[in-house]
């Protein structure tokens, strides 16, 4: 399957605005970690595999390939799937690249607002976007790597939809 | 009926005391069990004399509870202080109140008195529950949150009769529990069993020999057998059917201003409301057997704190059709079409369903010719797993109507969702690696309260028609909501 093509299908084509670039660093550091945590368990299992006959480093080394490989290829891919729109009454998000989800939320749904920032988003000025809702597969819906004044402009946005929605 | 004109501190029924000291002491004794097990070379007189200690001090605690518990009935707020160390005052205002169910314990009815449970809405914590007054207090208290003081004088004097939606007679109730086969008592009696077991008056260990257990062997014969089983079969039997006249004994659905009234139990009398606004979802649902009779069990979700029930509250456990229509008309939900006018799912999903099960069934049928022929019977169980993802694909289907979704599902016991546009929370359409392949994907409708484990989610429905009607659901949410707002 083609890295771009049938996502974005539907009666209606909207069109998706992609994330902040700085996201991609975003995931490459996440993924990075995830890594190197995994490089260091295979480092340990290095022992037993000495004593199966497996040559040297045969485990970790083969560890550390998958995780540089993953490190530089997937977040760019990642981040090349996620997309939002923000409509008059709702917002909708894409996601995913094996399992593909595209989320609506309604705004007149949301209970309240988030705007949380991680300490990996920090350094890039990024920040994460959660509504919440009453629902209960869906009940929080965020939004990451939105630039810290574009997701607290969102947030003032979607609360003053959802006052007039009220009143 | 006292004249509460001027708010008055007032204490539970004195019954309370007696209801409590019931229901802690046993608690308390069995404690006490264990702790005389551990000490039981003391003798007759000290078990005796630690019961005698156990029992006044589930008195004492009753007399304490009683003693500190007051509440007052104010013109818009009900204030109830509670707790000897830990004093708590909580101040509930009426306009809080969501809902006010009234409850009556076997017990509680010899007393003629009532628990009150008041919902807010709020988390389960937030409730305050008076546990027991008097049932005219219970239910003058009730009339009164519901319409204010004015409205319940009124009430008081002149009792309307509230319509009857359903009710079971008790050959229904047999009927219907006979469907509700259930093999509790199993659990019951092998729970007594290891209670006895552990605190030491019945010594397991001593009682299974080497010898009995040949003994036992030589009496499991085919009749023996067969026996067994058929007497199985009559006390799942029974116990479904003493279950379901105990659990739904003089069962009324009633029709009050704000929602459904449902009135039920044989030693537990519980009343609950269901307020009509709080109904999301409606769910008709039916077994194998009873569906082919003609019977069916319709329910609400409802948004509540009352986490115990989670979130779906029973109307009708076993009614016709032409008697559910009716309810649902009530509530305000709308018909279910007929499933030969519903929408199925594409033919390729049958792919996703069955052709995996199939596919190892092939191949652990050829293995059981080739190698091992047990592995032959695994092909059997993968059969009927393809077989039930086949049915699963038949029976699964969707409707778009009028101001509701209606979603069909189920392989044995069939299910039919009602969703009203307007209680969309959020809308998701997703799909995994082989249903991209396929070009399929799931649409969900989230609603409040819904439960986790079955939810009204589409499976497999075409990648394009799941956006496009993510899309329709979307705006018909919309049109529904500016409807009500327009309407209120």
């Amino acid at each position: 399957m083609t890295e771009h093509g049938q996502v974005e299908t539907g009666a209606e084509r909207r069109e998706l605005t992609p994330l902040d670039p700085r996201q991609v660093a975003v995931l490459r550091i996440r993924t990075g970690l995830v890594a190197a945590v995994l490089a260091a368990i295979a480092l340990i299992l290095e022992i037993p595999a000495r004593e199966l006959g497996l040559p040297d480093f045969a485990v970790a080394g083969a560890a550390i390939a998958l995780g540089l490989a993953a490190t530089l290829l997937v977040p760019r891919r990642r981040y090349r799937r996620w997309g939002y729109s923000e409509g008059a009454e709702e917002l909708q998000i894409r996601r995913g690249m094996l399992f593909r989800v595209r989320t609506i939320v309604p705004f007149g749904r949301v209970q309240h607002i988030d705007v949380a920032q991680g300490p990996i988003q920090r350094p890039y000025g990024l920040a994460t976007l959660i509504l919440h809702t009453a629902g209960t597969h869906g009940a929080a819906v965020s939004l990451p790597g939105l630039a810290m004044a574009d997701a607290e402009a969102m947030r003032d946005r979607i609360r003053g939809k959802i006052r007039e929605d009220i009143g | 009926m006292s004249d509460d004109l001027a708010p008055v501190a007032r204490r539970l029924h004195p019954a309370t005391l007696i209801a409590r000291w019931l229901k802690s002491a046993p608690q308390m004794a069995a404690g006490a069990i264990g702790l005389s097990a551990a000490a039981r070379d003391k003798g007759m007189g000290a078990l005796v004399l630690l019961a005698l200690v156990v029992l006044v001090a589930a008195a004492v605690f009753a007399g304490i509870y009683w003693w500190r518990f007051r509440y007052t009935i104010g013109a818009g707020e009900i204030v109830i202080e509670q707790g000897l160390l830990r004093r708590q005052r909580r101040v509930i205002p009426f306009d809080r109140v969501q809902d006010i169910a009234i409850e009556q314990k076997l017990l509680a009815r010899l007393f003629g008195t009532a628990a009150v449970r008041i919902e807010t809405g709020g988390a389960a914590k937030d409730e305050g529950t008076l546990d027991m007054i008097a049932l005219a207090d219970a239910e003058a208290l009730r009339d009164r949150v519901r319409h204010g003081a004015r409205a319940a004088s009124e009430a008081a004097e002149a009792p309307t009769e509230e319509p009857v939606l359903f009710a079971m007679d008790l050959p229904r109730l047999v009927l219907s529990g006979l469907f509700g086969f259930s093999l509790v008592f199993f659990a019951v009696i092998t729970g007594a069993l290891q209670q006895l077991d552990q605190y030491g008056l019945v010594n397991w260990s001593a009682w299974f020999t080497v010898e009995r257990a040949d003994r036992a062997t030589e009496l499991f014969t085919a009749r023996a057998v067969i026996g067994l089983a058929g007497l199985i079969l009559a006390l799942g039997l029974v116990a479904g059917v003493v279950r379901s006249v105990t659990r739904d004994f003089g069962f009324r659905l009633t029709r009050t201003k704000a929602g459904l009234r449902r009135r039920r139990g044989m030693f537990t009398l519980t009343e609950v409301v269901i307020p009509i606004r709080r109904a999301q979802v409606a769910l008709i649902e039916s077994g194998p057997i009873a569906r082919m009779l003609g019977w069916y069990r319709l329910s609400f979700q409802t948004l509540g704190a009352d986490r115990k029930e989670g979130g779906v509250q029973v109307a009708a456990p076993f009614a016709r059709m032409d008697e559910i229509l009716p309810i649902l008309a009530e509530a305000g939900f709308p018909a279910p079409p007929p499933r030969a006018e519903m929408h199925g799912v594409p033919r390729r999903a049958l792919v996703r369903q069955a052709a995996p099960a199939l596919a190892l069934a092939a191949v652990a049928a050829v293995a059981g010719l080739m190698v091992e022929p047990w592995v032959g019977l695994g092909a059997l169980a993968l059969l009927a797993a393809a077989l039930i993802g086949v049915m699963r694909w038949r029976k699964h289907a969707h409707a778009l109507g009028e101001r509701a979704l209606y979603v069909a599902g189920g392989f044995l016991k069939r299910r039919i969702w009602i969703v009203p546009y307007e209680k969309t929370q959020t809308l998701r359409v997703s799909r995994g690696p082989v249903q991209r392949a396929l070009r399929l994907s799931n649409l969900l409708l989230d609603t409040a309260g819904s439960g986790a484990l079955v939810s009204p989610e589409m499976h497999d429905l075409d990648e394009d028609e799941a956006e496009a009607m993510a899309e329709r659901l979307l705006a018909l949410f919309q049109a529904a909501r500016k409807r009500i707002r327009a309407g209120a």
